[in-house]
């Protein structure tokens, strides 16, 4: 009896060997590895000797995807850091405020005659 | 990351489930608050929180997708859906404002002088504004298909041309839009046919801010490289959305302007 993961019931299930011998997430033939990323085709510029397309800025993607993957345990919503934690702070202050202030104003909107 | 033995994704806690549920109570209260005791605080604040939600989560999510390599084939599989069927409840949101307008329409009221358009309504000439307006989402559908295979095959100037194309169309119409209800020679006040044209079209005009909104945020990862030429479905969703509003205005304009005028 061989054995995968179902990803319906998220529980291991009978299988057929071939199955088996590729684990969920990898199939024959297709490479375990994305294939290569193209960004943008460089423009066919003459004085433009190879160099990668430049158009509006430069591709910070590989810095910006090697900062979000460090194994800090940094939820995603403030690994980076300050500006994140501001904005949070901001928003979840804006929050708890907000929820009092509701509560205050639908007390007093519940008031009998001059409400 | 590294180390699960699935292709899911278990999202990080994250606190804008709590903060969006905040504001869309904050925006209901304060809405019965502005509309008994002439004060907007609450309203205005619940709006502030839903713009701060909007922000981080999808912020949040383009993380998780393009700097974390979350979004595998499973995963944008279910985002596929989950848009699919966020669209298709939009449909059915229109439904029924489609729904009013035939039931008025197709058997006008003694009241409304037993015809359609009701007596006292003076129509907008369907192939004036509306039919340019017709053209212009038209033209933006073509614009943003042209975007889509841009990227698809590494074009990343013309990507970033046909997408700015597209979004000035969408203002262009929600512009001709605004100049149409400024000029208009009835309001949502004039009976049914006020309510269900407005409301209709009202909604409509929103969907296309809502579009437009979504493409330029496109747009802006486009410039930043955040799409591949095998992996952008970010702009695929804006794109359907796209189409969706686009075919809800042909819905619109067959109806209301020209078998309504």
């Amino acid at each position: 009896m061989y054995y995968k993961f179902s990803g319906i019931t998220q529980k291991l299930t009978g299988s057929a060997p071939t199955v088996a011998y590729n684990p969920q997430g990898l199939k024959p033939a297709i490479p375990a590895e994305s294939p290569t990323m193209i960004f943008a085709t460089p423009t066919k510029v003459v004085s433009e000797a190879g160099a990668a397309a430049e158009y509006m800025g430069t591709n910070k993607v590989p810095d910006l995807q090697r900062l979000f993957q460090t194994s800090d345990g940094v939820p995603v919503h403030l690994k980076r850091g300050y500006p994140d934690r501001l904005l949070y702070r901001t928003t979840m202050a804006l929050t708890v405020g907000g929820v009092v202030y509701c509560l205050v104003a639908l007390y007093i909107a519940a008031q009998p005659k001059k409400g | 990351m590294a180390h699960q033995a699935h292709a899911y994704h278990m999202v990080d806690p994250s606190p804008w489930p709590l903060t969006g549920a905040v504001a869309a109570l904050l925006l209901t209260s304060g809405t019965a608050i502005w509309m008994h005791f002439n004060s907007m605080s609450l309203m205005s604040l619940g709006m502030i929180l839903l713009l701060l939600t909007i922000y981080q989560w999808w912020r949040d999510i383009i993380r998780e997708g393009t700097f974390q390599g979350h979004h595998t084939p499973p995963v944008q599989k279910g985002l596929r859906y989950g848009m699919i069927l966020f669209i298709t409840s939009e449909v059915f949101f229109f439904l029924g404002f489609f729904w009013a307008f035939y039931h008025s329409s197709l058997a006008p009221t003694p009241e409304l002088g037993g015809c359609w358009p009701p007596t006292g309504i003076t129509t907008l000439d369907p192939f004036e504004v509306p039919l340019l307006n017709t053209a212009v989402l038209l033209a933006s559908g073509v614009t943003v298909t042209w975007a889509h295979h841009s990227i698809m095959e590494g074009q990343r100037k013309q990507a970033i041309q046909s997408l700015t194309l597209t979004i000035l169309l969408g203002f262009y119409f929600t512009f001709l839009q605004g100049m149409e209800y400024y000029e208009a020679p009835f309001t949502i006040a004039d009976g049914v046919y006020g309510s269900t044209f407005f409301v209709a079209t009202g909604f409509h005009g929103l969907h296309v801010i809502i579009g437009s909104s979504f493409l330029a945020v496109c747009l802006l990862r486009q410039v930043q490289f955040h799409f591949t030429s095998k992996h952008h479905f970010g702009f695929e969703a804006a794109a359907w959305y796209w189409h969706f509003v686009d075919v809800v205005w042909l819905f619109l304009y067959i109806s209301i302007y020209w078998w309504g005028s």
